[in-house]
């Protein structure tokens, strides 16, 4: 930033004239756009996303926040109405960032321009160059001219922008830069936009697919759905998923090692369009859709009949909650025609062993692999008030009393009776996949933006600026006394070796050294010129 | 060898190459209070030696487990070790005036190490499926490249200010003021004492080649770190379908990656280089070691794995 020294302008008998309302706005803005506004915001930031770590966050675990309800009753909703539940998308922390890329803005639009202006200058004269810090001399056989063709020649090769001012040479360059670091900026602008761009016209959602089922691209299919504020209703890409097969598998220690859906789309005539694996980091894209693998459950297939053998529940699927702890599963099952009322609590087992094939002498345990599923089924009877809104997985025992004393246990393709004389078969059983579909628009441009933006900055802290002058003055003795000097912006530190190894080539490329001539080549502690 | 025998061979290896760096950093402690070579010389050599053992340690885990010795904190202690010895190393061979200042990087290392091996140690096993992806070699190499590097750098800004202070004690007292003779005479003898305390700590590099070793070193995990969250950024693209979603993890890698960029915007900033930088840049270093420790153990995210 130029410093501008100039006497005051104002006449001594008259006071300075009072600032008025231009002149705060104006010092204001220059205040903003500065570098250490920039700096305060980015701290400021940092300090409010922390926030957003601190506490659960609505769109990232809402269970968790629900928890952070009942816990502390009277400070959540204090920290609700603070945005401290949804810090990322609160109105304080879209106030600091908006500030942040306004300043920055603000201070790339006179950084552009300026740096527009230097390249379409020349590099500026040195004046006198004992000024400056770092300088080196020699003294040449060859003549003045052919000692600055050498150093027209070294600084070129060297990359420098070069210009004459009568009998001297100033170079310039380092530029990348600024131009590097404007592009690294400019580039996280785009990233923003791209950012706000994708979660507006785009959206995500959670879907279960049952094996052997078709799953139509609708929102009513969605088990979560969560679209972007400009993301219309109609925008959902017309088509199907067929879930052909579901597979899993561990590794010998028990750890889960893949799971994976067999995944076929179809357009809405039932058209195949095309067939893929989706397995985490393995996601398929249908119509611009991403889908992916999040989660899988197991689906027991029960029928209930009455005692005289007529059917209360045809053969219905039963999706489970599967703990992937322990990889068993729990549902329900309520049957609301048989009188009374009876609801079954089904723990689905994969490979249930009990006490001593069990370690630590657990009385039972299981086998995450699907090697001998076992449905154990409790039975209640009374009133499921099913005209309650409640979950499906669980039954309100609220007004249910056991029915039996003891667990009935099913393995695919068992029945069993109940106490109360019904007959609970457990026909077959299937897999569910648990599938997250998203689309994106702003991906490209985000990417795009990212690989832009590590562009830049690699060139923006290494690439350093520097001026260099040269000036040869014929020595009275048919030789040249070659002067050079030079101003880092940048790496100042590596700039005096710098200089002198131009120094060295420039002597080598004009003949050499005088010999015996005062070698005086080094720097003077004269003081750095401000520029 | 089996994969048993193969962990085994391992875990023994990690403590070889903590004990050797516990004893090298002594080497070089000792060099740096009493200046003298021979103590420097061996310390490089158990450096080494240490570092051999650490590599080691690392091969035989990645053999033992079948993929990259990186899945887990106790595995990523390891690796911080390497690379953070390794670096000193190197910069050593370019720099050799620089190693009395071994004692300051490897104690950081050495406790990394040893935390990682006595509260995060796992057995050696397979990844879950959210981890399996080519991804991890890339996104998680640069993220502990990354913040190893703008840990040293911390760590020379932490030098840096220590430094300044006693550069600051030792230059000449202002001119006495009128009123202030009697404090001034104060002032020279506390001075003096700070001199006397202080003389162990007056023999870093200058302040000016510390803060230049801190801007350097940044500059070099700045973008690291960066490469390290747009990598993640697209792993999570894959893996859960959106490349940014405020999980702890990614969280604390912003606010990490916030406040080592206020760091280099501060070194160009008048009233703000110097010490204030030096102070942003600890406050970045406290935020990588949180995102490491605390968001891997205590917070509740997508990244918890890491931990146990």
């Amino acid at each position: 930033m130029a410093v501008e020294l100039r006497p005051p302008a104002a006449r001594p008998d008259r006071p300075p004239r009072r600032p008025g309302l231009g002149d705060t706005l104006r010092q204001a803005w220059r205040e903003y756009r500065s570098m250490r506004t920039a700096l305060v915001l980015l701290v400021v930031l940092a300090a409010a996303s922390i926030l957003g770590s601190l506490f659960p966050q609505e769109g990232l675990s809402p269970q968790r926040v629900d928890q952070y309800f009942a816990d502390h009753p009277a400070l959540a909703p204090v920290l609700e109405r603070l945005g401290l539940f949804d810090v990322f998308g609160s109105a304080w922390y879209m106030a600091i960032y908006l500030a942040l890329l306004g300043a920055l803005v603000a201070c790339l639009v006179p950084r552009t321009r300026a740096l527009v202006r230097v390249l379409g200058s020349r590099p500026p004269r040195g004046g006198d160059l004992a000024r400056y810090r770092t300088q080196a001399t020699f003294t040449t056989p060859a003549a003045p001219e052919d000692a600055m063709g050498a150093a027209r020649r070294v600084l070129r090769r060297g990359r420098y922008r070069l210009a004459e001012h009568d009998g001297e040479l100033a170079g310039e360059k380092g530029f990348l830069r600024e131009a590097a670091s404007l592009l690294f900026h400019v580039s996280l602008l785009v990233l923003l936009v791209g950012l706000a761009y994708g979660k507006g016209y785009g959206y995500r959602g959670q879907a279960a697919i049952v094996e052997g089922e078709t799953w139509a691209n609708a929102r009513v299919g969605y088990d979560s759905f969560s679209p972007g504020r400009f993301f219309g209703a109609g925008d959902l890409a017309p088509f199907q998923l067929r879930l052909d097969d579901f597979s899993n598998s561990f590794y010998p220690n028990n750890t889960p090692r893949e799971f994976a859906s067999q995944l076929t789309a179809l357009d809405l005539d039932g058209r195949e369009l095309q067939a893929q694996r989706v397995a985490p980091n393995r996601p398929m894209t249908v119509e611009g859709v991403r889908i992916f693998q999040s989660d899988y459950g197991y689906v027991p297939v029960v029928r209930v009949t009455d005692a005289k053998g007529k059917e209360l529940l045809a053969p219905q699927e039963v999706l489970t909650l599967r703990d992937p702890a322990t990889e068993w599963s729990t549902g329900a099952v309520k049957v609301t025609n048989a009188k009374p009322q009876v609801g079954l609590e089904l723990t689905m087992f994969t490979g249930l062993a009990t006490a001593p094939d069990c370690p630590g002498g657990a009385p039972f345990c299981n086998d995450p692999r699907l090697i001998r599923p076992v449905l154990v089924v409790l039975a209640y009877q009374g009133d499921l008030q099913a005209d309650r809104a409640q979950s499906v997985f669980t039954l309100d025992r609220s007004r249910l009393r056991p029915l039996g004393d003891r667990p009935v246990l099913l393995a695919p393709g068992q029945s069993r009776k109940l106490a109360n004389g019904m007959t609970v078969s457990f026909t077959d059983l299937k897999q569910y996949s648990v599938l997250t579909l998203a689309r994106d628009p702003g991906v490209p441009m985000v990417a795009v933006a990212a690989g832009l933006l590590l562009l830049g900055l690699v060139p923006s802290l290494y690439v350093t600026r520097r001026r260099v002058w040269v000036r040869a003055v014929p020595d009275g003795a048919g030789g040249a006394r070659v002067e050079l000097a030079g101003l880092a912006l940048q790496g100042k530190p590596a700039f005096e070796a710098e200089l002198a190894r131009l120094a060295e080539q420039v002597a080598r490329g004009s003949g050499g050294l005088k010999p015996g001539s005062p070698e005086d080549r080094g720097t003077l502690d004269a003081p750095e010129r401000s520029t | 060898m089996s994969p048993a025998d193969l962990a085994t061979t391992s875990d023994t290896l990690a403590w070889l190459a903590v004990v050797s760096y516990v004893v090298a950093a002594t080497l070089f402690g000792f060099e740096f209070a009493y200046r003298t070579r021979w103590f420097g010389v061996a310390g490089v050599t158990v450096t080494v030696a240490g570092l051999a053992a650490n590599v080691g340690a690392a091969v035989t885990r990645g053999l033992a487990v079948q993929r990259v010795p990186w899945g887990n904190m106790y595995e990523f202690s390891i690796i911080v070790g390497i690379i953070t010895v390794t670096g000193f190393l190197v910069w050593l061979s370019r720099r050799p005036e620089i190693r009395p200042l071994g004692v300051f990087v490897l104690l950081p290392a050495v406790c990394a190490m040893a935390l990682g091996g006595l509260v995060f140690r796992v057995p050696a096993g397979p990844l879950v499926p959210a981890l399996n992806s080519r991804w991890i070699v890339i996104h998680v190499a640069a993220a502990i490249t990354g913040s190893s590097v703008l840990c040293l750098a911390s760590v020379f800004s932490i030098l840096y200010l220590v430094k300044e202070r006693v550069e600051r004690r030792q230059r000449p007292p202002a001119p006495p003021l009128v009123a202030g003779a009697a404090r001034t005479a104060d002032r020279v003898e506390v001075d003096q004492a700070v001199a006397r305390h202080a003389s162990v700590w007056s023999r870093l590099p200058s302040a000016d080649t510390l803060d230049h070793l801190a801007y350097r070193t940044t500059a070099f995990g700045f973008p690291i770190w960066t490469f390290a969250i747009i990598a993640g950024a697209i792993w999570a693209q894959a893996a859960w379908g959106r490349y940014w979603g405020w999980d702890p993890k990614e969280t604390w890698s912003f606010i990490s990656w916030t406040v080592f960029a206020a760091y280099l915007h501060a070194r160009a900033t008048a009233g703000w280089r110097g010490r204030r930088a030096a102070w942003l840049s600890i406050v970045g270093l406290a935020t990588l070691v949180f995102n490491f420790y605390a968001v891997n153990t205590v917070i509740v995210g997508l990244h918890s794995y890491g931990g146990r």
